[in-house]
């Protein structure tokens, strides 16, 4: 059965149900005419410019050259428009990625780079900082000051932008001309507001009042079935309900949706390694514990590509009175057997 | 009718460790030599699940008529490469790591097919690598 011949396709996730050639050769041909515009008028331009100069022409204002600048956008934009339809229509997918390989190698070696493991994250921000008890002390994934700052930051500007609304708003009412629709749009922005005032006070208190958490542990990239110790280090003046550690896997995936851009993260392992309840730590005087685990012979490696990701980390969870539930991220790499 | 492409594993129940040769074959039947314009083979891994895919050609081999003392393309073709030790297969929730091997046929001015078969890497000291342990890989094999 023939073909039937479709005007439009339609988007079924990344895929288009229409004609990929078809697709690629309008792409080039709207390409190749952007080309043809942005030459032929910037040949016409300055054509006229040199073959009838005028005195005014010898200063050429901001108009000519917003003008220039337009046009070789154009020729820039249908030209590159134009090779790239011609590279996605000469080549496969994996004759394209082959040939970009082979490229990157030899651009930085001029021969194939040691790469001993594709995919894998690279662990060497992981073992740049040696521990005082164990070999190496790991960084956490996020520190607590950037938390702090950056809630601090949205605070003040948001609630700057909130009482000049409400300020507004109340002017309105002061001068007897109520803005009944400012009004009703203020009041979800004083809301955030205050909620963005709540989480600073709490990321100040968790900054202030629970010390720092290190870890450190004895080898780094682990293996599957590996067996490794791990010191952690609690500092603060706390009374501690619980304290775990925990490792822990999520695979990540980030994905267009339309225009946008989503990702999705999903735990897929969750073990405990250590915990410690009821317990009190004074000032000066750190809790420190070291534990032994596995990890498991099954586990798959870390892994890291453009979209998605296996990752590996190292969990502190805290739970101390008189204040909120804290959590600590420590990465670390698994390495395939 | 469209050509045919038989693609063959060699290896036994198409698991491979890291650092093993995998090797296999390839024809094109069913077809004109002269309508082929070229074939390609390679061995790739790709991602599957809910994040967009992405893949990594691991091996690449480009064939035209013009590599042929005779310009047939339709002769059997043996593959041989190295694997490497990453990245493994792996049967995740929303993460899915797959190898193949894909055979893709360009011919009759333009038309292009490919037939793919999927192998799995898995390393040395496991039967498998799984989100959900070995019971579940010992159940998909």
């Amino acid at each position: 059965v023939p073909r039937q011949f479709r005007v439009w396709g339609k988007k079924r996730g990344s895929r288009r149900t229409g004609s990929r050639l078809i697709g690629r050769l309008g792409e080039g041909v709207f390409s190749a005419v952007l080309f043809l515009i942005g030459t032929i008028l910037l040949t016409a331009l300055l054509t006229s410019y040199v073959s009838q100069p005028r005195p005014e022409m010898l200063r050429p204002g901001f108009g000519f050259w917003l003008t220039v600048l337009v046009l070789v956008s154009l020729m820039l934009l249908g030209g590159g428009g134009v090779a790239r339809a011609i590279r996605l229509m000469t080549a496969s997918a994996e004759r394209r990625s082959a040939l970009a390989r082979r490229k990157r190698f030899y651009e930085i070696h001029g021969q194939p780079p040691k790469r001993d493991l594709p995919t894998v994250p690279n662990e060497a921000n992981l073992i740049n900082s040696p521990g005082v008890r164990l070999t190496y002390r790991l960084p956490a994934n996020q520190s607590p000051a950037w938390r702090l700052i950056a809630s601090m930051v949205f605070c003040l500007i948001w609630n700057g932008a909130a009482a000049i609304l409400l300020v507004l708003a109340g002017q309105s009412f002061f001068d007897e001309r109520p803005e009944w629709f400012l009004t009703l749009f203020t009041v979800p922005f004083l809301m955030i507001g205050g909620w963005a005032i709540f989480d600073f006070i709490r990321q100040m208190l968790i900054h202030t009042g629970i010390g720092p958490t290190n870890i450190e542990i004895t080898d780094q990239p682990f293996h599957p079935g590996g067996r490794y110790r791990l010191y952690l280090s609690q500092s603060g003046r706390l009374s501690v309900r619980f304290l775990t550690v925990n490792l822990v896997c999520e695979e990540q995936a980030t994905y267009r949706q339309g225009t946008d851009l989503r990702a999705e993260t999903k735990k897929v392992f969750d073990r405990q390694l250590f915990r410690e309840t009821d317990f009190t730590i004074e000032p000066g005087i750190p809790f420190e514990r070291e534990a032994e685990f596995e990890v498991p012979p099954t586990a798959m490696h870390s892994f890291q590509s453009e979209h998605n990701a296996l990752s590996w980390k190292l969990v502190v969870h805290g739970n101390v009175e008189s204040w909120p539930p804290f959590e600590r991220i420590f990465p670390v790499v698994i390495h395939p057997c | 009718m469209d050509p045919l492409i038989s693609l063959r594993i060699h290896q036994h129940a198409l698991v491979l460790h890291p650092e093993d040769e995998l090797s296999c074959e390839y024809q094109i039947d069913a077809v004109s030599p002269s309508s082929i314009q070229a074939v390609e083979a390679s061995v790739m891994w790709y991602t599957e699940g809910k994040g967009d895919e992405d893949f990594a050609v691991h091996y690449f081999e480009r064939y035209t008529p013009s590599d042929t003392i005779d310009g047939d393309l339709r002769q059997l073709h043996y593959l041989r490469t190295k694997l490497p030790p990453s990245p493994l297969s792996y049967d995740g929730k929303i993460v899915k790591i797959r190898w193949c091997v894909r055979v893709r046929l360009y011919w009759d001015h333009g038309r292009e097919m490919h037939v793919d078969r999927v192998f799995r890497l898995v390393p040395r000291s496991a039967v498998s690598v799984s989100s959900n342990g070995l019971a579940q890989a010992l159940a998909s094999l």
